[in-house]
């Protein structure tokens, strides 16, 4: 069976996602758009699918391969202007031609994840997030054997590392090779994606943390979508660059999997400088004191 | 920077940036100012486009100073989203009152 896929090329709401390479490439709960919708398709039963991608087609190609991963044959083909799903569906679907999928999976707009329809995933960040909370439930397919639910409500990468006294709130999905750290709290509402790395006492809750992204310790992440250094408030849209990258920054090198781990706790070291340092140990310390300061943990 | 003496209100505005470059002179300067024992303390962050840790730190340092003068309250005045989601980022909103008008 054949299937087509439309990668959308436009999110004037979201430009920090745009920054970032296609939209069909955005990683979301541990694997990418395209590949939840590919891994959606194949479950279908398609095995022949064509990915119409008017931006960055190399980085699409990059991010799907030749669909072996999931058992079918891939094909990228770049397009000038972002077809609308009509459009695509005349110009690569053959009217009558046997062996699609049936409608509405024959020819997919990925503007949201499968099964969601409702819940747009570009319209806003807020929506962005909405979509990623509803969909966590959805995410755990029988394919994906590297994530289980540990507790109700509660999903966790196989290889993550989470401190017997930190503290996870359902809903919440910790990726794979994730670092949650003793004394924090995650979720209820917490999205932390590959390799993120949650310090001693942060505070992660209603939010999406992206791959290799690190939190620092006695950090808050409310309400936002944090990715390497880059906060974006999602109810307001306000963005902020962190400037001090011992409170929130990126991992993302060249790295084995393996050190991912020891890279953030060296990393976390390493960008301390003394005086910021003091910062935290100065919050650390009133915070022990203040009546009016919730610490987790 | 500007500060401003009105009576028992000490009013600190136009910071366009605090940051390491100016942190030191931020808390020098206020802490002259607190010799006048105001019972009101006002940071105007309207103009504040940039605030990394040693800001934060020098905020902090104000905070901790006014702690422990009873009866003085320190407010931040106005500070744009992206130093709103810094003082949620370190949690030190809850230190502080913060007021928009």
């Amino acid at each position: 069976m054949k299937a087509l896929l439309i990668c959308p090329s436009k999110g004037p709401a979201v430009p920090h996602l745009v920054e970032l390479g296609p939209l069909a490439t955005v990683p979301i709960l541990g694997d990418c758009v395209a590949g939840h919708w590919i891994e959606h398709l194949a479950a279908l039963g398609a095995r022949q699918i064509q990915v119409v991608a008017a931006d960055g087609e190399d980085k699409v190609r990059e991010a799907v391969g030749d669909g072996a991963r999931w058992g079918v044959r891939i094909s990228v083909i770049a397009a000038n202007v972002e077809p609308t799903r009509e459009e695509a569906a005349k110009r690569y679907r053959p009217a009558g031609e046997p062996g699609w999928l049936p409608a509405p999976n024959d020819v997919v707009f990925m503007s949201h994840l499968p099964g969601c329809p409702q819940l747009p995933l570009f319209e806003s960040y807020a929506c962005w997030f909405s979509a990623l909370v509803a969909w966590m439930p959805l995410a755990l397919t029988p394919a994906r054997v590297r994530v289980k639910e540990a507790r109700p409500g509660i999903w966790i990468g196989s290889r993550a590392r989470v401190a017997s006294a930190a503290e996870l709130i359902a809903p919440c999905w910790v990726g794979d090779q994730v670092t949650v750290e003793a004394g924090a709290v995650v979720g209820p509402g917490a999205i932390l994606e590959d390799r993120a790395v949650v310090s001693p006492k942060a505070l992660v809750t209603r939010s999406w943390v992206g791959p290799d992204t690190f939190v620092g310790p006695l950090t808050s992440v409310s309400n936002s979508l944090a990715w390497g250094s880059t906060l974006i408030d999602w109810r307001t849209d306000s963005s902020l660059h962190v400037p001090d990258s011992f409170l929130l920054g990126s991992l993302a090198k060249p790295q084995s999997s393996s050190t991912t781990d020891r890279f953030g706790r060296a990393f976390s070291r390493r960008v301390m400088p003394e005086s910021q340092s003091a910062l935290i140990t100065a919050l650390r310390s009133r915070m022990g004191r203040a009546p009016n300061l919730k610490l987790p943990g | 920077m500007k500060i401003e003496n009105q009576g028992q209100c000490l009013s600190i505005s136009e910071i366009h940036e605090l940051t390491a470059q100016n942190s030191t002179l931020f808390r020098d300067e206020v802490q002259a100012a607190l010799g006048t024992s105001p019972t009101l303390i006002e940071i105007n962050l309207s103009k504040t486009r940039f605030m990394d840790s040693s800001g934060l730190g020098a905020l902090f340092a104000l905070y901790r100073a006014t702690s422990q003068r009873n009866g003085v309250v320190l407010r931040l005045l106005n500070p744009m989203p992206e130093i709103q989601q810094l003082l949620e980022l370190t949690q030190m909103q809850q230190l502080f009152e913060i007021v928009r008008r």
